[in-house]
């Protein structure tokens, strides 16, 4: 039987007249990589934050690694979206003082903050002052600082946001790292090919409330395909409404950047016949069922006046 | 799994206390701030002396006095010799009330010998004519100066027509030091007493003797029958000390606290600290590490202050009971202004947002400085009852009392203080952890008392 890491019951938070948090129920898989995925201000920092138990829920409960969520905090890393660091301490200082607050042992703390150095490359950071350091470089102590402890449960919140693609690729594979050591990961993120590529559990929050919270398996059977890609061998865009004009087909539109027709398929309608009737109308390159993407869902979910996925934002 | 150790409250609590007195007092700031300016500042005054006493130049010269009695001149000569000015300065020295109880007189002896050396020739003229042949010689510099007495100014009742005052005319070069001239306005002055008591036939040495003010020896009898000396200083400085001593240690401190809440807040390393910690410990650690600071500054200059009164042998003015109240009273001290400072920092986002809301108590602070006179002079009058029982301003106002004079004050009002001072620490501390555990995630407008008055019964 899978246990949950995290347990959230009927769980509210209000801020004055804002309702933050409504009634949010929530299991996180022990050893999952859970993506907390929501448009800009949903409710996915404060949720994280009553993970954490930073802040308390107005009504219903929080348990964390089966106990309340104070007396795990040492079990628990937690990356914040806002991060900081005490700017005038040293790298090594700064991340032994961080794991004695996790509560691990002065023995071997100097050889465990190295490995991590090593691990994402900043070894000759150790020295330096936190202020020195350029801004991926800080961002990657404070990942480390998240991690120290060997935590059963890591939160990272918008944990790429503000790093190059190079730093981005090396936490990526320490969070993937972490996961296949066995560790519970929530990830909370409002870019949605991040979480594709790395999650294999989705929780979308919207407006304070949960709406999906499904296995990447299960959103791909349940979200099911409707479009059909046809890239006809004669790049032609007329071909477009030949094929639009294929039974089941609710509508064709021309791609020009990929040459090729994006048809929608009706509900009732099965993609496999609707490939085989194109295939049959006209010489074809390439045809495919378009993969749902979790943008797709999200839309869908969310709704169309959602800022662009590639904006910043808090949750 | 890492091999964990459980972090207890205890240990997270040492952990931010440690860092937090680490951060501060081994800082090039602090050693500066605390350690080596005072130092730097005895030095400057000691060496302000020594240049003094090097760029003094010799006197050496002649002054004439003009006096058609020829009596003057004679009795300036006398007390323009080095020993006699050394004897004045000497004597005006142990008439000042303070260095009185000094033991030993060493401050007027030390003082005495920073003189320059002194060679004056006196010369008397008579005749009156030779005005301004002599001012000549003034303004050329061949002169240190020129004093002209009327004869009327040796009369018993030296009054001019209309009844005022007559006076003598000294003239001296512009590059004259202040402190010559000084020296030499009062010599002739008292030569011209001399002569005057001389005209009407009476020995000044006698005459002075008789008209010297005796010096009083005051002796306090307290309500028991004991009897102990008076001591100025003790009635009024050493109140003053004691409770500005008690203000530098908790001040210096809680305006650390105050900065370093509002730049953990700016710095975002809040909500890490508090992913590992709860606010509770966080405000714990903070406060523990700050009462270090505060302990490390109050022990230092405690003892530095104890040690300069032992060295002028009043070490018996500090009993071993009053210290211990001192120091019961610094942690009332340090508690109230800690919590406050380390609220009001949670809940502003910068230095300027944090004085509007520091400012109604630190009125209420102010307190004890403004009545300081009234309480040391008078510890068990009522401005002294009343002042003591407002908080948070009770542990200083309570030093005051407790060190001023040799009244003792009521034991019961010493007990009721610290149960009542201790009740508002609780209070304190209680509504300060509220505002703190908000305070330390909320961002933008600060909030107003009312707000603040919200959280504590938010949280």
């Amino acid at each position: 039987m899978t246990t949950s890491a995290v347990n959230l019951r009927a769980v509210w938070k209000r801020f004055g007249k804002t309702e933050a948090v409504r009634g949010i129920d929530l299991d996180v898989p022990d050893g999952s990589l859970t993506g907390f995925i929501g448009p800009n201000g949903a409710g996915k920092s404060t949720t994280i934050r009553m993970i954490m138990s930073i802040i308390h829920p107005d009504e219903g409960s929080v348990q964390v690694l089966g106990a309340d969520a104070i007396s795990a905090k040492d079990r628990i890393g937690y990356l914040p979206e806002e991060r900081g660091l005490y700017r005038r301490m040293r790298v090594m200082e700064f991340l032994k003082f961080m794991a004695t607050l996790k509560g691990l042992p002065a023995a071997g703390l100097d050889a465990r903050v190295n490995a991590w150095l090593e691990r994402v490359q900043l070894t000759d950071a150790s020295k330096k002052r936190c202020q020195e350091l350029s801004k991926g470089q800080q961002q990657k102590v404070q990942f480390i600082a998240s991690v120290i402890h060997d935590p059963e449960l890591i939160i990272l919140d918008e944990p790429f946001s503000g790093l190059d693609p190079v730093n981005a690729r090396l936490i990526n594979r320490l969070i993937r790292d972490l996961h296949d050591a066995g560790r519970t990961i929530i990830f909370s993120t409002h870019v949605m090919h991040q979480a594709e590529q790395l999650c294999d559990r989705i929780v979308l929050i919207n407006r304070g409330e949960k709406i999906l919270d499904a296995s990447m398996t299960e959103i791909h059977a349940r979200f099911d395909p409707r479009t059909v890609q046809v890239e006809p061998s004669s790049h032609n865009p007329a071909e477009a409404s030949r094929l639009g004009a294929l039974p089941g087909v609710e509508r064709a539109q021309w791609n020009p950047e990929r040459h090729a027709a994006e048809l929608t398929i009706a509900r009732d309608v099965d993609p496999q016949d609707v490939m085989r009737a194109a295939i049959a109308l006209m010489p074809v390159r390439t045809v495919e069922l378009r993969k749902t993407t979790l943008d797709d869902v999200f839309v869908e979910l969310v709704g169309e006046a959602m800022p662009s996925s590639e904006e910043s934002g808090n949750g | 799994m890492a091999d964990r150790m459980h972090a207890s409250p205890m240990r997270r609590i040492w952990t931010i206390a440690f860092r937090e007195f680490r951060h501060t007092v081994i800082t090039k700031g602090f050693i500066f701030g605390a350690l080596v300016m005072p130092v730097v500042m005895f030095a400057a005054i000691a060496a302000i002396g020594m240049l003094i006493g090097m760029q003094m130049t010799p006197v050496a010269g002649t002054l004439v006095v003009i006096d058609e009695s020829g009596t003057v001149a004679g009795f300036a000569a006398e007390e323009l010799t080095p020993e006699q000015v050394a004897k004045d300065m000497q004597d005006t020295l142990k008439r000042n009330s303070a260095l009185k109880s000094w033991p030993g007189n060493d401050v007027a002896q030390q003082a005495t010998a920073s003189l320059p050396s002194i060679d004056v020739k006196v010369e008397s003229v008579q005749d009156a004519t030779r005005v301004d042949e002599l001012r000549a010689k003034v303004q050329d510099g061949s002169l240190l100066g020129l004093a002209i007495v009327s004869p009327e100014l040796l009369n018993a009742n030296p009054k001019d027509a209309e009844g005022n005052d007559l006076t003598y005319t000294l003239i001296v070069p512009t590059r004259s030091a202040p402190r010559l001239t000084g020296m030499l306005e009062k010599s002739i002055a008292k030569a011209i007493v001399k002569a005057r008591v001389q005209r009407v036939g009476t020995d000044y040495t006698s005459l002075q003797a008789l008209l010297t003010l005796p010096e009083t020896s005051v002796r306090r009898m307290s309500t028991e029958g004991a009897e102990a000396d008076e001591n100025a200083i003790a009635k009024t400085l050493l109140p003053m000390g004691f409770m500005m001593l008690l203000w530098i240690a908790t001040f210096t401190s809680g305006q650390y606290l105050l900065t370093t809440t509002i730049e953990e807040k700016a710095s975002k390393v809040m909500e890490v600290l508090l992913s590992a910690v709860s606010p509770m410990e966080l405000l714990c650690g903070k406060i523990v590490g700050y009462a270090m600071v505060s302990a490390v500054m109050l022990g230092m200059y405690g003892a530095l202050g104890i040690a300069g009164l032992s060295a002028a042998a009043m070490g018996d003015l500090v009993s071993p009971g009053m210290l211990i109240l001192m120091l019961v009273y610094f942690v009332m001290a340090y508690a109230f202004v800690s919590t406050m400072m380390a609220s009001v920092g949670s809940a502003v986002n910068d230095l300027r947002e944090a004085q509007s809301l520091v400012t109604p108590a630190m009125l209420i602070l102010m307190l004890p400085i403004m009545l300081w006179l009234p309480i040391s002079e008078q510890p068990n009058g009522w401005i002294a009852t009343i002042s003591s029982f407002i908080p948070p301003a009770i542990p200083f106002v309570m030093v005051l009392r407790v060190t001023a004079s040799n009244e003792q004050i009521d034991t019961w009002q010493v007990v009721l203080s610290l149960v009542w001072g201790f009740a508002w620490v609780g209070a304190f501390i209680w509504g300060g952890a509220k505002i703190f555990r908000v305070g330390v995630l909320m961002q933008g407008k600060p909030p107003s008392p009312r707000e603040l008055l919200k959280w504590i019964r938010m949280a």
